[in-house]
């Protein structure tokens, strides 16, 4: 499988708030070879969000505060890394894109401006390489992508609002550079038709669906060795959900980045991801194949929120849902934090932790990769 | 309404028809207060004269008629380009015509300092937010602020400028200069001119009375371009240039202070009204020869017709400032539409 591309070890990080102190994220330790998709799901609050900015370490400190761990990516820690260099790392080395679409382009540029920008950084550095973990991803076969959608007219378009946008993508067309050409590339890549409008757009003039395939683009176009997608999906409508998602699929079997995918939905995770981690309070509580995770789940969190998830939603039974809300992060229970919710919670569970992650059951082919946090993982049941 | 040049054109167009009601307003309010203030400006011009010369110099002022018919008097002549003559008989818009521009330049100067110095020391501070940068921001745009306009002036002419041996009054070293002043700016005639020492000298002129007001007035632009930051800085759109691998700088200062400058913006321009009454006091301590000395000495010397027009200079300077201020907003921010 070769080295792997991510490797987060025993990650602790809390944050300090005023006088108050928050587990945000607890012993986490995942990781990710090359050329895997792995999922984290979780409910809210759960830290995910958490994990996925402290890879690159985009947690502002203070509040936040790493307690303990390693993020080895390509095998350099990146937590003692020289915050100077961080820059180097980000972009060829990791990308990624973010939850809410609307607030991830800059509103000041047009799209073509900020696409160019992530381009002429990755070429600066294919340049002049630096001393930096790097992307290790070969230049992927754009031809994959649908043929470009000849379009008549710019001006024509109907999102050429007021003219002005529609004008400048007439001077910037004029003005093709090899900057120019490779965008409208990264673009025709997320099946964007007519790119070059829409590189001369700004993002109010798009609608969200168009502007998270354009991040996806951005995010691509440094080619970096691990992407972290972290819940694109979840602010989008259900129809552009589904486009997204499809989107997505299909470029993760074009380009062969590494994913560190993100989301609160199981059915997401299902079909996008190789290897699935469930995270409840700041825990690591599962991580293991995703189809043996879904079939045989060994963590009574796993098999509640498999049980309700709405893909089991029978027309003539109310749908099934945790008892309890997910505990506060100052004020976790003692032990299991999840015991007060557990319907296998026994005495111990509420002063004994349990293991963190200890391998059960056997896959076939690859003994000891199924991993729980549950003491008493062989009594979970799988869902019917 | 859109963004073309042609609505900008129809945007500056309304915003100077605009001026016409506010010029007329301010009018109205200091030829009236001038005139109720004094009531014998004759006895006040000429104090040594004697009944029948007030009463010639009445007559020759036409301060004899009715308020309200010296009134439309003046606004005749105003609109006609006359904009009156001083007690001692000399035009009033002539000599405004000269003195603006020297203003201007002062004016300018200031806001360039404020520009360079006051944004960045606001990004500075967001970036600090709460650490010690930010207290020492915070402290420095505070006393700029807190410093009365006549105090900073003066502490600069007699302490700050003789300690660092820069010039403390005149445009130049000595007066005239040995070139054409075309423009009555005075680093900018010396350029027009290829002096280079002489632009040199004005230069240094032109340092402490510049800094004094941009100190004084720096503090709102330092204060806006800190909260605003803070506000951009948590948006996602932050973290995804920084994850493209820009540096630290270029996210702050190209993709979060792009942002960040629209409400900086319009605060400086209301500002340019702050910098305008501003140089009243700064140009009468520095000895420079703009429109705010001219207003000290309208004011003390009861010349009425000179005071209604630095006024009416003021207020157009309000204006278009302010106007320029929103021609900005909608250039740095593609969503606003000039209306």
């Amino acid at each position: 499988m070769g080295e792997p591309v991510l490797e987060v070890e025993h990650l602790s990080i809390d944050y300090v708030v005023g006088a108050g102190r928050f587990h945000a994220l607890s012993d986490v330790s995942l990781r990710v070879d090359p050329g895997r998709v792995v999922g984290i799901v979780g409910e809210t609050g759960c830290g995910k969000s958490t994990l996925a900015r402290a890879i690159p370490r985009l947690l502002p400190q203070p509040p936040a505060e790493v307690t303990g761990g390693r993020v080895r990516f390509l095998g350099t820690d990146l937590l003692t890394y020289p915050a100077w260099k961080l820059p180097f790392v980000r972009g060829t080395g990791i990308g990624m894109i973010f939850q809410e679409p609307l607030n991830s382009l800059n509103p000041a540029y047009r799209v073509y401006d900020q696409v160019a920008e992530a381009i002429r950084i990755r070429r600066g550095r294919d340049a002049s390489p630096k001393d930096v973990p790097r992307s290790r991803v070969e230049p992927f076969d754009y031809s994959r992508g649908p043929p470009p959608v000849p379009t008549s007219s710019a001006l024509a378009h109907p999102l050429a609002v007021g003219g002005l946008a529609a004008r400048s993508a007439e001077r910037a067309k004029s003005a093709r550079s090899a900057t120019w050409d490779e965008a409208l590339d990264f673009l025709r890549l997320v099946r964007i038709n007519d790119p070059e409008t829409i590189l001369g757009l700004y993002p109010h003039e798009l609608s969200g669906g168009m502007r998270q395939r354009i991040m996806i683009a951005m995010a691509l176009s440094g080619r970096p060795a691990l992407l972290i997608a972290d819940e694109p999906t979840s602010a989008l409508d259900v129809t552009i959900q589904a486009q997204v998602l499809t989107l997505m699929k299909e470029l993760i079997e074009e380009v062969r980045t590494s994913i560190l995918f993100i989301t609160h939905d199981l059915g997401v995770v299902a079909e996008m991801a190789d290897e699935l981690g469930v995270m409840y309070a700041g825990h690591l509580v599962e991580y293991g194949p995703v189809e043996e995770v879904f079939h045989h789940p060994r963590h009574p969190y796993t098999a509640a929120l498999l049980k309700s998830s709405p893909r089991r939603y029978k027309a003539d039974g109310a749908l099934d849902s945790i008892p309890g809300a997910v505990p506060n992060l100052s004020r976790l229970p003692t032990g299991c934090s999840f015991h007060p919710r557990c319907v296998l919670a026994r005495p111990e569970c509420a002063s004994d932790p349990g293991p963190s992650l200890v391998p059960v059951g056997t896959v076939a082919g690859a003994p000891g990769t199924h991993l729980s946090a549950c003491l008493f993982a062989s009594d979970v049941e799988a869902p019917p | 309404m859109g963004r073309s040049l042609t609505d900008l054109a129809v945007f500056v167009a309304k915003r100077l028809l605009f001026l016409i009601p506010v010029l007329f307003g301010v009018i109205v309010i200091t030829f009236f207060f001038t005139h109720v203030a004094v009531s014998n400006p004759c006895a006040v011009w000429f104090p040594r004269a004697k009944p029948a010369q007030l009463a010639q110099c009445a007559i020759t002022f036409g301060l004899h008629q009715p308020l309200y018919v010296q009134f439309f008097k003046y606004t005749a002549n105003l609109i006609d380009g006359n904009w009156g003559n001083s007690p001692a008989g000399v035009p009033v818009l002539p000599v405004i015509a000269v003195a603006l521009p020297a203003t201007l330049e002062l004016v300018l100067a200031s806001l360039v300092l404020m520009v360079l110095i006051g944004i960045p020391l606001g990004v500075v501070a967001a970036q600090y937010s709460g650490r010690l940068g930010d207290h020492l921001v915070r402290i420095f745009y505070l006393s700029g602020w807190a410093t009365p306009t006549y105090l900073g002036a003066v502490v600069a002419a007699i302490l700050i400028g003789p300690f660092l041996g820069l010039p403390t009054g005149g445009e130049y070293t000595s007066t005239p200069p040995p070139f054409a002043q075309v423009t009555h700016m005075s680093v900018v005639d010396a350029l027009l001119a290829g002096n280079l020492p002489w632009a040199g000298d004005a230069l240094v002129h032109l340092i402490l009375p510049a800094s004094v007001l941009a100190f004084v007035n720096m503090g709102i632009a330092t204060r806006m371009t800190r909260s605003s930051m803070l506000e951009v800085l948590p948006l996602d759109f932050v973290n995804s240039a920084r994850m493209k691998g820009l540096s630290e700088f270029v996210v702050l200062y190209k993709h979060a202070l792009r942002n960040a400058l629209i409400s900086t913006t319009t605060v400086l321009g209301v500002t340019a009204g702050g910098l305008l009454s501003g140089t009243v006091i700064v140009e009468e301590v520095f000895a420079w020869p703009g429109i705010g000395s001219y207003a000290f000495s309208a004011i003390t010397g009861y010349n009425f017709s000179g005071t209604i027009g630095v006024v009416i200079v003021f207020a157009i300077g309000v204006v278009i400032g302010n106007m320029i201020a929103d021609i900005l907003y909608g250039v740095l921010d593609p969503r606003v539409e000039w209306r």
